[in-house]
């Protein structure tokens, strides 16, 4: 694949051109000396350029066949699951694994809120014993995270219809829970499995071993809904 | 003394008492010292089995100096014996380890075959020590000498003055300070020691320290320990007349005295690139097995080590880059730092170690810029760490196609602010915050034929997470590339183009 050089990045630091000393008349050794600098001037810029052009090609060299859809982030650094009819039928949710253990929760596509018209409208964190988006989270140790069991309510999403709860499915430590929905309800029904997260929770190993049973994979849960995602 | 004959040193000159005396000035100093010393707690200890130069410590009439250092043992023992006219000579105790140093200012020893080592004079001594730290191989020309001793010395040594201050309570010499076993040894051995080195001596980069531990170590538990110093408490107080078998631990064999020489650390800097997308930084291991090829780390401190015939290196990076991350352009400063170098490695040396790892096969890591730096390096690092701007090039890709316009709408963006919550990659182990950054500049570079991927260059302040800024970490940094141009957008790959440091 050829690349095109139109639209060249500088760094706008870099002069376009070096201003060479001006040549004086009289001394021999002066014009010499001048010549001297003159020429490690252009051996400097020369090699400037040439590494440039060095890097320049080192840059590109590695960009391979370019996929037309490549995968995205989430599909790259997690491991998505799913768990079905959870608790309530029609409550799907997703849980993408990251490789370091943290789990981020959200609703699936067939989540029965997206079936009402109008899709969800409201979101509120103020569920169980305290308002899950007040809680603030600090220091490597994670202090002051709640610690959420799998039934654990997260947050009640409504419609125009009903009234729905998000639990958070697995077992663990609630660090963050997504408060920009709060403002921006419409983030869940456009984009529910990126911006529309509903919160991160982190699990115990043992926690999560025993929590793995109870969840689908991809391919199981395209079977199990018959759809072509 | 009445002849005042001059003597070459080494020569001895028989005086109308029956005793031998060098003609040196010092040894005659010290033989009048031994003199002067309190001739009834001279006996008391020598019966009791302290040593000659622990008697020269204990009972002071001036200033334990290094004069004493040039007299033999055996000399200084017949000297302090003969002041006592009245009962015939003592036993020959001299092979009998002191009972407060435990043959430390003897200079006798086990080394490390557990053979005895005796040696009787202070020249004697350092030139054992002298064979013992060359075995090192290590190069210097100025040392500072350390010292460490069992503490069951400092016990005994307690229980032996409050002994004498039992029984000669109204004595001046009792008030003067004693110079510990530790400084006493010190005292004795320094000059010699610089003599035989070759060397000087300052609190400098190179350490000599003589370990000196019990034979038999951990003979005894710990309680019986307590017992013991309770019970030496007492005595002490008590000032008894009469040292009671259980006051102090009769040692019989000597310590085990064991050389370590040490280097303080030096260090290297440089730059170092990295070419490969399959190299971590640092060495990386989970569960047993390592993430990626190799690492930055192993290869660069790896190839310098051997150079220096160092124990071990550590790494240090002016700021880190993920493993699928390439470092390009002007590289990344680093130092190694290498403990207990034998040697300083010449510039030639130096040279060869970058041309080794810039030429190996795999080109996994290159280096730039290899030299030797004092102690000011840390400030080198430090420097510019706030100021620090990075410069990267991402391949990005975008659902809808690149349009003239985006262009613009990009590099306009100068000081542009960023927010980001602690992306979810490294949450784990890092604390949950919100991060203001600052995007200096960015530049759109197209490619050619393909409208959904353009290479994006741009400059930012330190600690910038580049790859959640591009995709939005799911929305939790904001603005992103692709809240910006109103898509989806993704990051292939990423490279570090430049780190700005204060000196390039």
């Amino acid at each position: 694949m050829e690349i095109q050089k139109i639209e060249v990045a500088k760094n706008p630091e870099i002069e376009d051109a070096i201003e060479l000393p001006k040549k004086r008349s009289h001394d021999e050794v002066e014009d010499c000396e001048e010549q001297q600098q003159q020429q490690e001037a252009q051996e400097d810029e020369k090699n400037r350029v040439e590494e440039e052009d060095e890097l320049r090609n080192l840059l590109l060299s590695d960009i391979g066949d370019l996929p037309i859809s490549p995968p995205s982030a989430t599909q790259v650094n997690f491991v998505t699951y799913f768990i079905t009819d959870f608790t309530k039928s029609g409550h799907d949710q997703y849980i993408y694994r990251h490789a370091n253990g943290l789990c981020v929760i959200g609703l699936a596509p067939t989540h029965i809120a997206f079936k009402d018209e109008g899709g969800i409208t409201n979101i509120d964190f103020n569920v169980g014993k305290s308002d899950r988006s007040v809680l603030k989270v600090s220091g490597k140790r994670k202090k002051n995270a709640l610690r959420s069991e799998s039934n654990t309510a997260l947050c009640k999403v409504s419609t125009a219809k009903d009234t729905y709860i998000v639990r958070c499915c697995v077992k663990g430590s609630l660090l963050e829970v997504n408060d920009r929905l709060i403002k921006q309800p419409q983030l869940l029904n456009a984009s529910a499995d990126r911006e529309g997260y509903i919160a991160i929770i982190m699990p115990r190993p043992t926690d999560w071993t025993k929590n793995k049973e109870s969840l689908i994979t991809l391919e199981e849960y395209k079977e199990k809904k018959e759809l072509s995602l | 003394m009445s002849d005042e004959t001059k003597l070459a040193s080494g020569d001895s000159v028989c005086l109308p008492n029956g005793l031998v005396s060098h003609g040196d000035s010092r040894t005659r100093r010290v033989y009048e010292t031994a003199r002067s010393l309190h001739s009834g707690a001279v006996k008391d200890l020598l019966s009791l089995g302290v040593c000659e130069r622990c008697i020269f410590r204990l009972i002071p009439v001036e200033a334990f100096d290094s004069d004493v250092s040039s007299v033999s043992t055996s000399t200084l023992r017949s000297w302090l014996e003969s002041g006592d006219d009245e009962t015939g000579p003592l036993e020959s105790s001299c092979s009998r380890i002191c009972i407060v140093c435990l043959g430390i200012l003897q200079f006798v020893f086990s080394d490390a075959k557990q053979k005895l080592v005796k040696t009787d004079t202070s020249s004697d001594y350092a030139a054992r020590i002298t064979e013992l730290v060359k075995q090192d191989r290590h190069e210097f020309d100025s040392f500072g000498l350390e010292v460490s001793v069992p503490s069951i010395i400092i016990e005994n040594e307690r229980a032996v003055l409050s002994y004498l201050k039992g029984k000669y309570s109204n004595e001046g010499w009792l008030q003067i300070k004693k110079i510990s076993v530790k400084d006493a040894l010190k005292i004795l051995v320094l000059d010699p020691l610089r003599a035989s080195l070759g060397a000087k001596s300052d609190s400098s980069t190179f350490h000599i320290r003589l370990i000196y531990s019990r034979a038999s170590d951990g003979a005894q538990g710990a309680s019986e320990k307590t017992h013991e110093s309770k019970r030496r408490k007492t005595d002490a107080e008590n000032g008894s007349n009469c040292i009671s078998e259980n006051s102090f631990e009769k040692v019989y064999e000597p310590c085990l005295l064991s050389v370590h020489c040490n280097k303080m650390p030096i260090f290297f800097s440089g730059r170092y690139f990295k070419y490969s997308r399959n190299v971590s930084q640092s060495r990386w291991i989970i569960d047993d097995e390592r993430m990626g090829e190799a690492s930055v780390e192993e290869i660069l401190g790896g190839n310098i080590l051997p150079a220096c015939l160092g124990d071990s290196y550590k790494f240090h990076a002016a700021g880190r880059e993920d493993i699928d991350v390439r470092m390009l352009g002007s590289g990344r400063p680093f130092l190694i730092e290498i403990q207990n170098s034998r040697q300083c490695p010449s510039e030639q040396s130096l040279k060869e170690v970058e041309e080794k790892i810039n030429n190996s096969e795999k080109k996994l890591v290159g280096v730039k810029d290899l030299r030797c730096v004092g102690s000011q390096c840390w400030a080198m690092m430090r420097e510019g760490e706030a100021e620090k701007q990075k410069q990267y090039a991402a391949l990005v890709w975008i659902s809808r196609p690149l349009e003239d316009k985006d262009l613009n709408s990009i590099s306009s963006l100068i000081e542009l602010k960023i927010l980001q919550k602690t992306p979810v990659r490294v949450l784990h182990r890092r604390s949950p915050l919100d991060r203001e950054k600052i995007i200096h500049w960015m530049k759109v570079e197209k490619i050619k034929g393909n409208s959904h991927y353009f290479l994006l260059h741009l400059c930012t302040q330190a600690g910038t997470y580049i790859k959640e800024f591009v995709h939005g970490d799911l929305g939790r940094t904001t603005p992103s590339m692709g809240s910006i141009l109103g898509c989806r957008a993704e990051i292939i790959q990423l490279d570090v183009t430049d780190v700005k440091m204060g000196d390039s």
